[in-house]
């Protein structure tokens, strides 16, 4: 194997590891040129998007790094995330006078880990690359530094996010030791006789640290309070992409190395998704920050990603991608929402600050309630079409009653979608809303406009490819 | 088994006596010596001056930041060393991967110095 | 114009009219809805007639059924909207179509103005659309489907004037008592459904003669099929056709518009369960009991019904109670197996009863909206033509006539056929004497009744000049605006005219349908749309009935007028002492033999304990409290407590972390075993 033939398997992660160097070195000589940084960030991050849908598949470096149509799948949808978070955060920032051009490169590098997640096949560099995420990300949620509860965020998200890999770290060398590799394939080899009880331990301290980079319940504690202190467009970033990334490496752990484990790993995944789903509906009722709501809402809207996971085979997994994918777009819209709403400089973040919203900004009360019954999952919003995949695969696998759990969990959760919808609706207005900001509002309108009508469209071209996504992470 | 186990033996040993030596001396010393405390025995040791601040105080958090850097920069000469050790006994094409490797990864060390350099943290004041 | 286009277009003219002035009635304005409306009902009427004489004439098919479109087809339950057309429906054709027509043309007088015309227009063609798709339903169905459209029909058009409270409970009430006929209805045809496997007419009534034995067995007792279904689909004409026990919505009906009354409550829809029991005549003939039941409650309403006429004092509801004896008539006929008899009956008591109608509503008029007729008198000079038209109704409706010359008014003819052939047909069945004897004493009651009207309201003394306290009953509000102030005037010519024409009809329709409808000719008019077996013989042997049967009718008749002068002309006032005295009898009659009261008591007020047990009980209490608002206290304090761990604090996170790997793992462990 070539050089030029390994560059090549691992073009997009070059591309935006050699972009992020470079624009530390600008910035590092210029730091004024924040606009500069930014604008070729999203750049790279686009062209990330172009590299890999042309490249080559195949494996590299031993087998450590796969190119797969899972991975470019799940690649596209984080670049374009994270070029969105540039795009909503860089002029955010700029608003409130903390603009740094670091911003951007960690974005950059977050994406860089992301993608790695996507490729990995080798448990260091499913470590390695959750790490590079994970650390971006811890700096991105303390990023506004005169705010105390963004520090306190940063602080709670690292210090709980370095617990976590303590324990995925934990299982990693349990696997290792029963496995006696740390490649996929080697552990497939070696589960293929029948799981040892050492991997199947190490198995579980494995699902359990990824499952707190999704926040899956009981590892979502950190969601709720992470949320409200991180400046919004950053937890528009972090409830999407990185969590589509995580999903994806799950996704490729449990169906490559422990296939054959199907029945074990789906009951933990079954009793983590109700968890979840329970959790982020019941606990959401009685919130009132927006923010903290969503990170409930999310919580939830991972436990029915997890659903779809655990059913298994192509049919799982495509349900969890086409369902991940569309909530990325919703969650990233509410957020870009919450981002263009402002009253004299104050970002608006409970319930009553957008009381009777629509009487002073129909467009973005419009937006926000086609988020909020998308996920409630309401026809014909995208929503619906991400639970139908999960509850049909769900279904033909056998996990009724983990679906009718999870329909369960939606009626309660539809308390808080309907009456964010109430409130802006029906409530009367409280003082004057900032004029949004174009980005904002452009994005939180695009989203929207995806949610419906446009995803009635897109799912013509989104099925197949996340079924060809599928058939790839789960034949390996 | 036991013959896996037999190689264990030196470090139960010492785990053994490492116990009975710690619990030796707190032992002796609960038993064996007089015990008349008063204020200033009891009080923090401050070199025969009377003690005028808390012992826990705080530390300039660049002394962190130094540190922290310097551990990097540690990291790294200990990857060198086997790198460095292992390069020419590597067959041709494996030791032009593996150069360029540590060239890619001391690159990327190198823009990071550049940024913290750049940034200040390298300075005290 | 073919067969099939024309029936087609006689059915669905009122339903685009209806739409246009529903619809578009504000768009349009009340002029041109009004015209469309009545425009095509004209049309469909003028078609009606056309498909009557080519029916009859031979030019046509005698009987041929158009399927419009599938409605209902699941496993062996077909059903197809279609028309229709025989010698029954095509005599209904011309009934329905004749008095919609004439009473949408009255309602541009009586209605002019109402401020919603248009809306009152819509409904009225509405109306006759749903009636048009009962008389040609070709299965059980889609007569159900236009049984429960006129329901609906006369449910807004009693609540037309909705503003009105006492509107809205008869509204109400009307569609309450009609549900309870319509669940026997239902019922009936499940059974109809159950015992042949099909609802289609044209399926079910050649298999009646092999199915007539079928029973259905409950518990120790056992039910023929064929009786079963009859007396159940009878309770949904009792229903409709407000027979005894399920009458009392009609009187209050009569709070709606008096075109209404006259279209809806008198000449058509009430009439639907006549129709009915005869389009099933092949049924009821296998079916003795029903039969008998048939005949009993006829009979019962036939003569109570009069008995409570004698006592009202309201124009409109004395012909309501009229229609409701009317109606009896009918059943009964129908009971013992006279079918042309009830048919003829039918067709002669739309023109005249239609006409009573319109002229108590020109009255009405004239009075400023008074109804009570103990403030009307000698009005005979101030609305002429009303008057003749009224004394023409009554003649008819009193069956006026001469035996031995065959010559008469309408309901001479019809109504002395039926209470000949209930004298024939006592003599095999027991019930029909019963039948007879409530049939003679009823129309004595009737002319009692009718006459009274007429002289209370067109002679004696005026009493509207300068009463100063009006009336005390329910209905003294209508003369709220001011009546006194005006003399009595005629009503304009659009309602005259259709009070000529079907003055014409009230007059000769009896006549001049005779031979067609009940005499020798009948076998070839009817052909075979009505079941001949009993008819047969009882209709050809009610000209040959000993002379008292024949001149009994006329006899009571005449007793019932000369009773009606003596009270009310020759000794004005008597009748009213007698009230006043508030005799037993009188109170009696004066309630309705207390039936509402007794409904009221018994239904109303258990139907609502009963109510207010499950409501309270077991709605608020059971369900709801287990169910949502359980669930939701439930959710929202175990949200409080899943908040409540949410502490904020980093080794509380830490600790939930890590009880969940503890949990996950132990939880592994035993799954995994």
């Amino acid at each position: 194997m070539t050089p030029v033939h390994l560059a090549a398997l691992a073009a997009p992660q070059l591309l935006l590891a050699g972009a992020s160097l470079v624009l530390l070195v600008v910035g590092a000589f210029r730091p004024k040129a924040i606009r500069l940084v930014a604008g070729l960030g999203v750049l790279s991050l686009l062209a990330a998007v172009g590299v890999v849908a042309i490249e080559p598949l195949g494996r590299a470096f031993g087998g450590d790094l796969v190119a797969d149509q899972g991975a470019a799948f799940a690649e596209a949808v984080i670049y374009l995330a994270s070029a969105a978070a540039i795009l909503l955060g860089q002029p955010w920032f700029a608003r409130r006078g903390q603009a740094r051009f670091e911003f951007p490169i960690l974005i950059l590098i977050a994406a860089l880990g992301m993608g790695m997640m996507c490729r990995a096949a080798d448990l260091i560099s499913l470590f390695v690359a959750i790490e590079l995420q994970s650390l971006s990300l811890y700096i991105l949620a303390a990023f506004e530094k005169s705010d105390g509860k963004s520090a306190e965020a940063g602080l709670k998200y690292f210090v709980l996010g370095a617990l976590s890999t303590g324990i995925m770290l934990y299982g990693v060398s349990l696997i290792y030791g029963f496995a006696g590799g740390t490649s996929f394939a080697r552990i497939a080899a070696a589960v293929a006789h029948g799981a040892s009880g050492g991997v199947l331990f190490g198995l579980v301290f494995l699902i359990c640290g990824l499952a707190f980079k999704v926040s899956a319940a009981p590892f979502h504690m950190w969601t709720p309070d992470v949320y409200e202190g991180a400046p919004t467009p950053v937890v528009g970033f972090f409830a999407g992409a990185p969590k589509l990334a995580a999903m994806v490496l799950l996704a490729r752990v449990l169906t490559e190395s422990f296939g054959p484990a199907l029945a074990q790993w789906r009951q933990i995944l079954v009793v983590m998704a109700i968890l979840s789903v329970a959790v982020g509906a019941l606990a959401g009722l009685r919130q009132s920050n927006l923010k903290r709501l969503w990170a409930y809402s999310s919580i939830a809207s991972i436990g029915y990603a997890l659903i779809g996971l655990a059913a298994g085979g192509p049919e799982g997994v495509q349900a969890m991608l086409v369902y991940m994918t569309l909530y990325v777009v919703d969650v990233t819209g509410f957020f870009a929402c919450l981002a263009a709403l402002a009253r004299e400089g104050r970002p608006l973040e409970s319930f009553a600050d957008v009381s009777g919203l629509v009487r002073q900004r129909p467009g973005l009360a419009v937006a926000m309630t086609v988020f909020a019954l998308s996920g409630l999952g309401l026809p014909p919003f995208s929503g619906l079409w991400g639970k139908f995949y999960v509850f049909k695969a769900a279904i033909s696998a056998g996990l009724a009653p983990a679906a009718v759990a999870a329909l369960i969990g939606s009626v309660v959760a539809a308390y808080y979608y309907l009456r964010l919808v109430k409130v802006m609706w029906l409530d009367a207005p409280e003082g004057q809303i900032d004029a949004p900001p174009a980005e904002a509002a452009g994005l939180a309108y695009a989203a929207a406009f995806f949610v419906f009508p446009v995803v009635l469209i897109a799912l013509m071209a989104l099925d197949p490819a996340a079924r060809a996504a599928a058939l790839a992470l789960v034949q390996g | 088994m036991t013959a896996l186990l037999m190689n264990y033996l030196p470090i139960v040993i010492f785990f053994a006596i490492a116990g009975a030596l710690g619990a030796a001396f707190i032992l002796a010393a609960a038993i064996v010596a007089p015990k008349a405390p008063d204020p200033e025995k009891l009080s923090a040791y401050e070199c025969g001056f009377n003690a005028f601040d808390d012992a826990r105080m705080k530390f300039d958090v660049r002394f962190y930041l130094v540190s922290i850097l310097f551990i990097i920069f540690d990291l790294e000469v200990a990857f060198l060393f086997p790198w460095a050790v292992a390069l020419m006994k590597m067959p041709h094409p494996t030791a032009v991967f593996a150069f360029w490797s540590m060239m890619g990864f001391l690159g990327v060390l190198t823009v990071g110095f550049i940024y913290e350099w750049r940034k200040g943290a390298l300075e005290w004041e | 114009m073919s067969p099939q286009l024309a029936v087609t277009l006689i059915v669905f003219a009122p339903l685009a009219g209806a739409l246009v002035a529903g619809l578009f009635g504000r768009l349009i304005g009340h002029r041109v809805a009004q015209i469309v409306t009545t425009g095509l009902l004209f049309v469909a009427c003028a078609l009606a007639w056309v498909t009557f004489r080519q029916v009859f004439g031979g030019a046509w098919p005698h009987a041929f059924t158009v399927t419009l479109a599938p409605f209902i087809h699941v496993g062996r339950f077909v059903s197809d909207w279609s028309i229709r057309i025989d010698s029954l429906s095509a005599v209904m054709l011309v009934v329905v179509t004749s008095v919609s027509a004439l009473v949408h043309l009255y309602s541009w007088g009586y209605m002019r103005t109402d401020p919603h015309r248009a809306r009152f227009f819509a409904y009225l063609s509405l109306f006759t659309f749903a009636m048009l798709a009962l008389v040609t339903a070709a299965d059980f169905m889609q007569l159900f489907f236009g049984w429960e459209g006129v329901g609906l029909a006369s449910y807004l058009l009693i609540g037309f004037w909705y503003e009105k409270p006492t509107a809205n409970a008869a509204a109400i009430k009307a569609f309450v008592v009609n549900r309870v006929g319509d669940a026997g209805f239902a019922l009936g045809i499940m059974t109809v459904f159950w015992a042949f496997g099909s609802i289609r007419f044209a399926d079910v009534f050649p298999l009646v003669a092999s199915h007539a034995d079928l029973a259905w067995r409950f518990g120790s007792a056992q039910f023929r099929l064929m009786d079963l279904a009859c007396v159940l689909l009878f309770i949904g004409a009792m229903g409709k056709s407000a027979q005894f026990l399920l009458h009392t919505w009609l009187p209050d009906a009569m709070e709606g518009p008096t075109p209404v009354s006259a279209l809806i409550h008198a000449a058509t829809m009430v009439t639907a369960g006549v129709y009915m029991v005869c389009l099933l005549s092949p049924m009821f003939e296998a079916a003795p009991v029903a039969k008998g039941v048939v005949t009993v409650v006829g009979a019962i309403t036939c003569l109570f019904a009069a008995t409570i006429g004698l006592a009202q004092n309201d124009i409109k509801r004395v012909i309501a109670y009229s229609t409701c004896s009317q109606l009896g008539y009918m059943f009964f006929a129908a009971g013992i197996g006279a079918y042309p008899a009830a048919m003829f009956h039918l067709f002669t008591h739309a023109f005249f009863k239609a006409l009573l109608f319109l002229g108590a509503g020109s009255v009405i008029e004239a009075m400023h909206h008074e109804q009570d007729m103990r403030h009307m008198g000698a009005l005979w000079n101030k609305t002429p033509i009303t008057y003749v038209v009224m004394l023409l109704g009554t003649l008819a409706i009193t069956g006026v006539g001469i035996p031995g010359l065959d010559l008469g008014f309408a309901g001479f003819y019809s109504k002395d056929a039926i209470i000949n052939a209930a004298y024939v047909a006592s003599a095999t069945q027991g019930t029909a004497m019963f039948a007879f004897i409530c049939g003679v004493v009823a129309a004595g009651l009737t002319s009692f009744y009718s006459w009274r009207l007429i002289f209370m309201t067109f002679h004696g003394h005026a009493k509207w000049g300068a009463h100063e306290a009006h009336g005390h009953d329910a209905h003294a509000d209508h003369g709220a605006h001011g009546h006194g102030a005006h003399t009595p005037h005629e009503s304009p010519w659009v309602m005259i005219l259709p009070l000529i024409l079907l003055s014409v009809g009230a007059v000769f329709a009896g006549g001049v349908f005779d031979e067609s409808f009940v005499g020798g000719d009948r076998a070839g008019f009817w052909g075979s749309a009505l079941s001949a077996t009993t008819s047969g013989t009882l209709l050809d042997q009610i000209h040959h009935l000993p002379q008292w049967v024949v001149l009994a009718p006329l006899a009571v008749t005449a007793v019932g007028f000369f009773a009606a002068w003596y009270y009310y002309i020759a000794r004005e006032g008597l009748a009213a002492r007698i009230a006043a005295r508030r005799g037993l009898l009188w109170a009696f009659l004066y309630n309705k033999w207390y039936f509402d009261e007794l409904y009221d008591a018994v239904f109303v007020r258990g139907a609502k304990a009963l109510g207010d047990l499950f409501w309270k009980g077991g709605d608020k209490k059971l369900i709801d409290g287990l169910g949502p608002d359980g669930v939701s206290e439930v959710s929202y304090a175990v949200g409080r407590g899943v908040s409540r761990v949410q502490t904020g604090y980093v080794y509380h996170y830490a600790f939930v972390m890590l009880l969940g790997v503890a949990g996950l793992v132990s939880y592994a462990l035993w799954a995994f075993r």
